[in-house]
């Protein structure tokens, strides 16, 4: 995140940020609805998309449920196969085994492939702080790096930087000028990060999938670099997020169809690659040595919690992100972390306990429900955010003024006649401010709405107040109903009465 | 058979047109509405801010109203959609669960009752129009009614169905959420507006009051003539017309 | 440093396998089951039944393999035999002028005799040599030849194994990337490859498998597509048989 964004304390507060740059909105706008329009494009041509999310879900469900015997059987299938398996509980503690691994391997710079956990561990600044050089190798994260801010989008990080931007930043490490032509650019970028690859001493990946009966890793790139950085360097760091277990190989042909189909609208990434421990004494390539960091870091928080534990299901393809349609007007960095977007809005309060830092993101949703809709597992994101704002008032957070509102509400709503009297001196106030029957004012409580809009004024009758006119006319003239209605409602009143002796509930119609 | 009316606080406050229209249309059929006054709202702001134990009061006014009712018909998804998150409000309460799944079973949107119920998808209307629809979230995504208020509208003599760029973009509305993030809602219910006006339809359609009152605020606050109507009010007119 | 590298190999393991237990233990109890050893029931093992049983005959086999490989920028190529292959290798390696060469040691391309044709280009085949530094003979090679171990037409995939004659760099490093697939190794779904390394099992895993669609490419800088950001971004799918 820019420093400009780190020091606004507020969602709100970085949205106006956002909303007032123009240039990032139309970013925004324009990568989104390229990744929406793939994704749309590509389940239509698979087909059966409903089949394969549910089919992805059950898959995550069930090893989420059961993920002390997976996770465990993954940990000792790498460790027969070679691999160094450490254990964090917490971000603090995967940098220790981090820099631990980095001092022993007498590393003088880490190559780095995409890694949203690493992106949690701020785990750059750490390794500089030892003086080791931390090189991200994925094109866009080179640049936010350069840029020394957050990566916006899950899967796009540079999202928010113009060709231009990118120039002035790669031509500071260049030291000669760079057009802002992007085959210059990213050839650029190839030089330099080849002489990377070959002189780190480590090359550090995050993890797409991790295999619990082989043991085996597996990441989904597009560049090479994650190839790269699993491939030339002595000793391979990986840093896995502890639910990211699949059962099987066969398992991965449903999320390799749900992942990048759901990311980009691509049948498969250009590089999909499965790594089962270090190389063979016989091999000529691939690391000597290979350490895989389990992390916590908040995960655990949500097994056990039947609102939550679905968020563990999640395999980080963004679909969310280009679904939203708050993201699209506000971008990533507006959410203050390093996981933005509807699954951002959820993640980020329930990974850190929603302390109260973090708690305000869960605000920044219409509740639409695109987010679900658009999910490859189903995670129902619009109800967690509803969970969320509840553990905050439950917890005794929720705002003081909204508190008083909302008792209000629950007093006039909790008796139809003190609706009606409300709305009769509603009536009576708002000769006030009607002008031409809508009201216009941008004082007190309706300055935020009448910025954009205006308000209707309310008639002068309610329905409730024409009712028995209405009634006793439409009565009078009342035909008999066709049979074959009065059959059909018949037969579902019998059908639901029915499902609901039987225990079934009766409640799934529509 | 007791077919009761489930007007929604705004329909009953604000646009009591709509619930005419509704009741007129359904009369047509020989649907006699019964209308409980006890209702109030079905507790969304409070449910979806947070405020469960206030949700739950306004709620019980809903599963009072229609204890005794076969169907409960609505003019909004989402206050229809409100009531299928019922079970999870009163999920601890085992006599008011039950309760609450029993509404849930019963509950319909308008469009919903209209085309799977009486099993009704040309009313016979006649409205020569150029007209846009606007999709409606929590109806199209909770309960699922997509095709009902297209084949309604289709059958409708006259009427030019112009496609909205981004239908299914959230209109902005959510809610206390264009209270409390009203740059961010204010925003979104200006593209909309761009998008409806790019149509150059003369009418706008949707399922809920709520988004309509949005997209018509934004509408009237640029001084655009775009007309803003509920499903039922078009069908309505468009009954009295043919 | 007063321990030896393996001493602190050794020191980490032991707290690992000590953590292990109380990480699992932990899970479990969040879980609220007693800690699972037994394997548990997984009625959704794979992909849905319909998509298992869908296969397509070799000529569509081919036809979507080559519609897709193509529509990500690689190339493709139709041939009946092997010496066509290494008709194609060659006048390749002219066309482009080629000087580094860097093949598998497979028995396929052995037979080849690309050393003794390739006239104008050094042609090192990886791992022959063990005084050399592979990865960097790899990383100066204008052209990588590698054998595919399979291919799937439905994603337009090409799979390599990692071996003692198969280095990773072959298919990583050089600018250019010629894949040979004979026809038969050339299936209908990603599920016929994976499942194999489920029938295999862990101990006869290589330590990389790799699934190659098409150049290395990337979009990250506004939207614009780039081929070759790090990996080849020139690649030729030989599809031969």
């Amino acid at each position: 995140m820019s420093a400009a964004h780190k020091k606004v304390q507020t969602v709100k507060a970085r949205a106006d940020l956002a909303l007032n740059d123009e240039f990032l909105r139309k970013a925004v706008r324009f990568t989104t609805e390229r990744l929406r329009n793939g994704k749309k494009k590509a389940t239509e041509e698979h087909g059966n998309w409903e089949e394969w999310r549910e089919r992805g879900r059950q898959i995550r469900l069930h090893t989420i449920a059961h993920l002390d015997y997976y996770l465990n059987l993954f940990v000792n299938n790498a460790r027969a196969n070679g691999v160094h398996v450490h254990f964090a509980n917490t971000a603090e503690e995967a940098v220790k085994l981090t820099l631990d691994i980095a001092e022993h391997a007498g590393a003088k710079s880490v190559v780095k492939s995409k890694s949203m956990v690493s992106e949690e561990l701020h785990l750059n600044h750490a390794l500089e702080s030892i003086g080791v050089e931390a090189v991200e190798t994925d094109l866009g994260e080179y640049i936010i790096q350069l840029a020394g801010e957050m990566p916006s989008h899950i899967v796009i990080p540079a999202i928010h930087k113009n060709r231009y931007q990118i120039a002035d930043l790669l031509s500071k490490e260049a030291g000669y000028t760079l057009p802002p032509d992007t085959t210059a650019l990213a050839g650029f970028v190839r030089k330099k990060l080849r002489e990377k690859f070959l002189e780190a001493e480590i090359g550090m990946t995050g993890c797409n999938f991790a295999i619990a009966e082989t043991g085996s890793m597996v990441l989904f790139e597009n560049e090479g670099n994650a190839r790269m950085v699993s491939t030339v360097p002595k000793t391979q760091i990986t840093l896995m997020g502890m639910e990211r277990i699949i059962p099987s190989w066969s398992d991965l042909e449903v999320m390799a169809t749900l992942l990048p189909r759901s990311a980009t609208g691509q049948k498969l990434t250009m590089y999909m690659s499965g790594i089962t421990g270090p190389r063979r004494p016989e091999d000529a390539d691939g690391p000597d040595e290979m350490h895989i960091i389990i992390i916590d870091n908040g995960r655990s928080l949500q097994l056990g919690d039947p609102e939550f534990q679905e968020l563990l299901n999640c395999i980080r393809c963004g679909a969310c992100l280009n679904a939203c349609p708050v993201y699209r007007h506000i971008g990533g960095h507006a959410y203050g972390s390093t996981y933005s977007g509807p699954i951002g809005a959820v993640l980020t309060p329930s990974l850190n306990k929603n302390i109260a830092e973090w708690d305000d993101v869960a605000n920044a949703s219409s509740l639409c429900g695109a987010c679900y809709e658009a999910c490859p597992v189903k995670i129902p994101l619009h109800d967690m955010l509803v969970y969320l704002r509840r553990r905050k008032v439950e917890s005794g957070n929720g705002n003081k003024l909204e508190s008083i509102g909302m008792q209000g509400f629950a007093t006039i709503m909790g008796n139809s006649s003190r609706l009606g009297g409300m709305l009769r001196l509603g009536k009576l106030g708002q000769k006030l401010v009607v002008r031409s029957g809508v009201i216009k004012t941008k004082l007190g409580p309706l300055k935020g709405w009448n910025t954009y809009r205006v308000t209707p004024s309310l008639p002068k009758e309610s329905f409730r107040d024409r009712w028995e006119t209405l009634d006793q006319e439409l009565k009078q003239g009342l035909k008999q109903m066709d049979s074959s209605m009065q059959n059909r409602m018949e037969e579902l009143v019998r059908k639901r009465e029915q499902e609901q002796k039987e225990g079934k509930g009766g409640h799934g119609h529509g | 058979m007791k077919v009761s009316l489930f007007i929604t606080c705004l329909s009953d406050a604000l646009y009591p047109r709509v619930g005419e229209a509704m009741v007129r249309l359904l009369a047509k059929y020989g649907v006699s509405l019964q209308f409980p006054t006890v209702q109030t709202c079905c507790g969304q702001p409070a449910y979806n801010s947070g405020y469960w134990k206030e949700a739950r009061d306004s709620a019980k006014t809903i599963l009072d109203a229609f204890e005794d009712s076969d169907f409960v018909i609505s003019p909004s998804g989402s206050c229809t959609g409100m009531i299928h998150h019922y079970p999870k409000l009163f999920e601890d309460d085992p006599v008011m669960l039950e309760r609450a799944k029993r509404l849930q079973s019963k509950a319909y949107e308008f469009t919903q009752f209209l085309v799977q119920v009486l099993g009704v998808t040309d009313v016979g209307a006649a409205f020569p129009h150029k007209v846009t629809y606007h999709p409606s979230c929590h109806g199209s995504r909770i309960l699922g009614v997509k095709d009902e208020p297209l084949a309604l509208i289709n059958n409708v003599k006259g009427l030019e169905l112009v496609p909205l760029p981004f239908a299914e973009d959230c209109c902005g509305f959510g809610g206390t959420f264009a209270v409390k993030m009203a740059d961010i809602s204010g925003a979104m219910v200006t593209e909309k507006v761009d998008h409806v006006l790019e149509t150059e339809a003369e009418v706008l359609v949707g399922l809920d009051m709520a988004c309509l009152l949005n997209i018509a605020g934004n509408l009237r606050y640029r001084n655009e003539p775009v007309r803003v109507m509920h499903l039922a009010e078009l069908l309505y007119e468009g009954v009295k017309e043919a | 440093m007063a321990d030896t590298h393996k001493q602190w190999l050794e020191k980490l393991e032991a707290e690992s396998r000590a953590k292990q237990e109380l990480f699992m233990n932990d899970i479990a109890a969040k879980l609220r089951h007693p800690r699972m050893y037994e394997k548990p029931q997984h009625p959704f093992r794979g992909a849905p039944d319909f998509w298992k049983a869908f296969e397509w005959s070799e000529d569509e086999r081919v036809k979507e393999f080559t519609d897709n490989f193509l529509s990500v920028g690689g190339h493709v190529a139709r041939l009946q035999t092997m010496d066509e292959a290494k008709q194609f290798i060659v006048d390749k390696a002219e066309e482009m002028s080629a000087k580094y060469v860097v093949r598998q040691n497979q028995p396929e391309l052995t037979a080849l005799d690309l050393e003794g044709s390739l006239t104008d280009s050094q042609v090192s085949v990886w791992n022959t040599d063990p005084e050399q530094y592979w990865r960097a003979r790899a990383a100066e090679a204008d052209f990588g030849i590698v054998m595919a171990d399979h291919a799937v037409a439905y994603t337009g995939s090409v799979t390599v194994l990692s071996a003692e004659n198969k280095g990773r760099s072959v298919s990583l490093l050089p600018a250019v990337l010629i894949i040979i697939i004979p026809i038969e190794r050339l299936k209908t779904r990603l599920g016929e490859v994976l499942v194999t390394f489920d029938e295999a099992g862990r101990g006869q895993l290589p330590a990389g498998i790799h699934f190659i669609s098409g150049p290395s490419r990337s979009s990250d800088i506004e939207n614009d597509l780039t081929i070759g950001v790090h990996g080849p971004g020139i690649v030729y799918a030989l599809l031969v048989g």
